[in-house]
């Protein structure tokens, strides 16, 4: 009963439904959500606002859902490891455990958990959800025993150690790091494409595995220029309607490095909540920190393979705006990779977990 | 317009600085030479000059080379750092593999300087007991890696000591170490039938797989022999800790600790840093002031501990990043920023050393997105 398609799919319903509650700003889940990311998430207040009004998959398509029941395997129980990742990527965890199994166990980050403790204590008692065979709980330690889905989400060594210590006959399902690549074709408007861009930059502060984090301007140095320049007026505006959370040392750190590398390669711009670096006539790739910092590359589709190559493991995501060459050669690079235009990078369908890498 | 004329004349004041430093005479203040090679490079390396704008930084009026802006290790990587057109390199040292794309490179036009600067500082603390040495050199010869500023290091020493010198790694394509122990082991035995005091010259890795596959093999040097060691391991052995490291090569080459020498260099400097416990122990033997972990930076080489966010210098013994004000770097960067956080300490004997903390940690894990410390980690 509880393995039916209907009964997975009425669990990953509730699991949406539930979202909806963490989604509104007058329900008292939304409330509770709202208050514990301030104080976990290192997100301002209008950032959490924007995650989870508008990146929370509240209202998935039909056609998404049986995707996602489709791709998800069947076991009693799924185990979930969240240990690093963007606040509301919860939801979509709870919601492929649901698909797969009645009994669900989230083992959340204790240092940044997010919403999934809170999503997981509102399951518990949902009556859709448990109408449907639902049991759901947070847990402190993962018992995954042989025949269960045990689903990990965080860095690539601390997924790697917990898929080395899990019992033989235990399906592990692994989702490292990654990130997006956004791809800007010959004959788009350079204005456009950077607002579109910014769009996909603000939200999470682009700590999430789709968040863009370099633009690949077809074309030469002077067009990826005036993007540049479009870039860093568009992020500062968006920029002063959802500021950016506070900078670790760390991160301030790794933006003062970039910056001065930056400064000697091209140009940098920065603002209060952003930066963009042009490198006009690159040789590599330079990976800028995860925080609103896009670097900006004038690109051929011939050169892409050797300056994207070593990021090719890597990419989640390729946003694109306009058609061409050098989006086709990006595509070859990371066939796996989510596909979506520039704007959209950050919304994916609720089809599965939003790395496909392992699909 | 590039001047061959106006980098042959730095080249030739940077040598003689060299010289007369390190002999205790006068040599031109150290700043003025600095700023005057920051003026030419500012004029002539692009990536430099860009920084030097971006700062704001008056380099005409700057009376300190504390004022230059320094140029980050990752710009040799991304763009040419070199005053003079690419046909006249004469060198062209390259960085080791990288997961994030290009190695870094760091052009020469003359490697009289570089050669000049290693020797010098080398022979301070390598042998400043002046003896004739064999070298046993767990690298590849110069031939099979031209672009190594390490190779190109270790061959000079090799060539200059006066005692027999064989060299023992095979450089394979996928990154391993291919050791020849049957050489290194024959090597070992010459030198103790000739009674021939032998320096091992060699990167700390490639110690750490001599010691794995050593399994037995007498490796005992004689008395008066020592071991240089440098770099870390870079994911190509297992990491071990210095100290235990230090035990083992002391016993498997049967030299006192003391003689394990560590070396700091960066294929960005022309110049290198050492430990000073074997100087020490030769020159005042039971009186060791030097100790290991701390580096002595030569006279042609000033550094700082910075900030790693706002890149000004941190009062002594505070924990920075470190800072290079390099005159060996004629052609390409005076001043070199690195991403390796140190702490200058007083070294016991008056001056300052420079404690070696490792890499900078990264940001603090928050979010999926790749960070750029686990970037750098993969193999």
């Amino acid at each position: 009963m509880s393995g039916s398609p209907d009964a997975r799919l009425s669990r990953v319903r509730a699991v949406t439904a539930v979202g909806k509650r963490v989604a509104d700003p007058t329900d008292p889940l939304g409330r509770e959500a709202r208050a514990a990311l301030l104080g976990s998430s290192g997100l301002s207040a209008e950032g959490i606002e924007l995650a989870l009004t508008v990146h929370l998959e509240t209202d998935p398509a039909p056609e998404h859902l049986q995707e996602l029941l489709a791709a998800a395997g069947a076991a009693p129980r799924c185990h979930i490891v969240l240990s690093a990742n963007v606040c509301t990527a919860a939801l979509r965890a709870l919601a492929v455990a649901a698909a797969v199994a009645p009994s669900i166990a989230v083992r959340p980050s204790r240092r940044d958990p997010g919403l999934g403790a809170l999503l997981a204590r509102a399951l518990a008692t949902d009556a859709a959800f448990v109408a449907a065979g639902g049991v759901v709980a947070c847990v402190d330690a993962i018992a995954a025993a042989p025949g269960d889905e045990l689903h990990l989400y965080g860095r690539d060594e601390t997924v790697s150690a917990i898929a080395a210590s899990s019992l033989p006959g235990v399906i592990v399902r692994a989702h490292g790091t990654g990130l997006g690549v956004a791809v800007v074709g010959p004959s788009v408007a350079v204005e456009l494409a950077a607002l579109a861009l910014a769009r996909d930059v603000i939200p999470f502060d682009q700590r999430g595995c789709l968040s863009p984090r370099a633009a690949l301007v077809e074309g030469p140095a002077s067009r990826a220029a005036a993007f540049a320049l479009a870039l860093d007026r568009a992020l500062r505006e968006l920029g002063a309607a959802v500021p950016r959370g506070l900078l670790d040392t760390g991160l301030r750190t790794e933006l003062a490095l970039y910056r001065a590398s930056l400064q000697a390669v091209g140009d940098f711009w920065e603002g209060p909540d952003h930066a963009v670096g042009l490198d006009p006539d690159p040789r590599a790739l330079l990976l800028p920190p995860p925080a609103r910092v896009v670097h900006v590359v004038p690109v051929v589709a011939g050169v892409a393979p050797s300056l994207l190559g070593p990021w090719a493991p890597f990419l989640t995501s390729i946003g694109s705006l306009g058609a061409g060459s050098l989006l086709s050669a990006v595509g070859e690079l990371a066939p796996r990779a989510r596909r979506a235009h520039l704007g959209e990078m950050q919304r994916p369908p609720l089809d599965g977990p939003v790395d496909l890498r392992l699909r | 317009m590039f001047s061959p004329a106006d980098s042959d004349a730095l080249h030739a004041r940077v040598r003689a600085f060299i010289g007369a430093s390190s002999r205790g005479a006068a040599a031109e203040p150290f700043d003025v030479l600095a700023l005057d090679l920051a003026r030419f490079q500012a004029a002539h390396v692009p990536a430099f000059a860009r920084l030097v704008r971006a700062r704001g930084a008056d380099l005409a009026t700057a009376r300190s080379a504390s004022s230059i802006p320094a140029v980050p290790t990752d710009v040799f990587r991304l763009a040419r750092v070199a005053a003079h057109p690419p046909e006249e390199d004469v060198a062209l040292f390259r960085t080791s593999g990288t997961t994030q794309g290009a190695r870094g490179e760091h052009p020469l036009r003359s490697t009289a300087t570089y050669a000049l600067a290693a020797l010098t500082w080398g022979a301070r603390f390598l042998w400043p007991d002046r003896v004739a040495l064999g070298a046993l050199v767990l690298a590849a010869p110069l031939s099979l890696q031209p672009d190594s500023s390490l190779g190109f290091m270790l061959d000079l020493f090799a060539r200059t000591l006066d005692g027999p010198a064989s060299f023992h790694v095979e450089p394979a394509a996928d990154g391993e170490v291919r050791l020849d122990l049957a050489g290194i082991a024959r090597a070992a035995a010459d030198a103790r039938a000739a009674g021939r005091p032998t320096i091992v010259l060699a990167t700390s890795f490639a110690l750490v797989h001599l010691l794995e596959q050593s399994d037995g093999t007498d490796l005992r040097l004689p008395a008066g022999s020592r071991v240089m060691q440098t770099g870390g391991f870079k994911g190509r052995s297992r990491e071990v800790e210095p100290e235990a490291l230090r035990l083992l090569l002391s016993e498997a080459f049967g030299v006192p600790t003391l003689h394990v020498v560590g070396e700091y260099g960066m294929t960005e400097l022309g110049s290198q840093l050492y430990e000073g416990t074997l100087a020490a122990a030769v020159s005042a033997p039971g009186t060791c002031a030097a100790r290991h972990g701390v580096y002595a930076a030569p006279p042609w080489v000033r550094v700082a501990a910075v900030d790693p966010i706002s890149l000004a210098p941190v009062p002594l013994g505070e924990v920075g990043v470190a800072r290079f004000v390099d005159l060996a770097n004629v052609d390409s960067a005076v001043a070199v920023q690195t991403a390796d956080r140190v702490r200058l300490v007083d070294d016991g004997t008056g001056q300052h050393g420079l404690e070696l903390l490792g890499r900078l940690p990264g940001a603090l894990p928050r979010g999926c997105s790749v960070a750029i410390d686990e970037m750098l980690g993969r193999p």
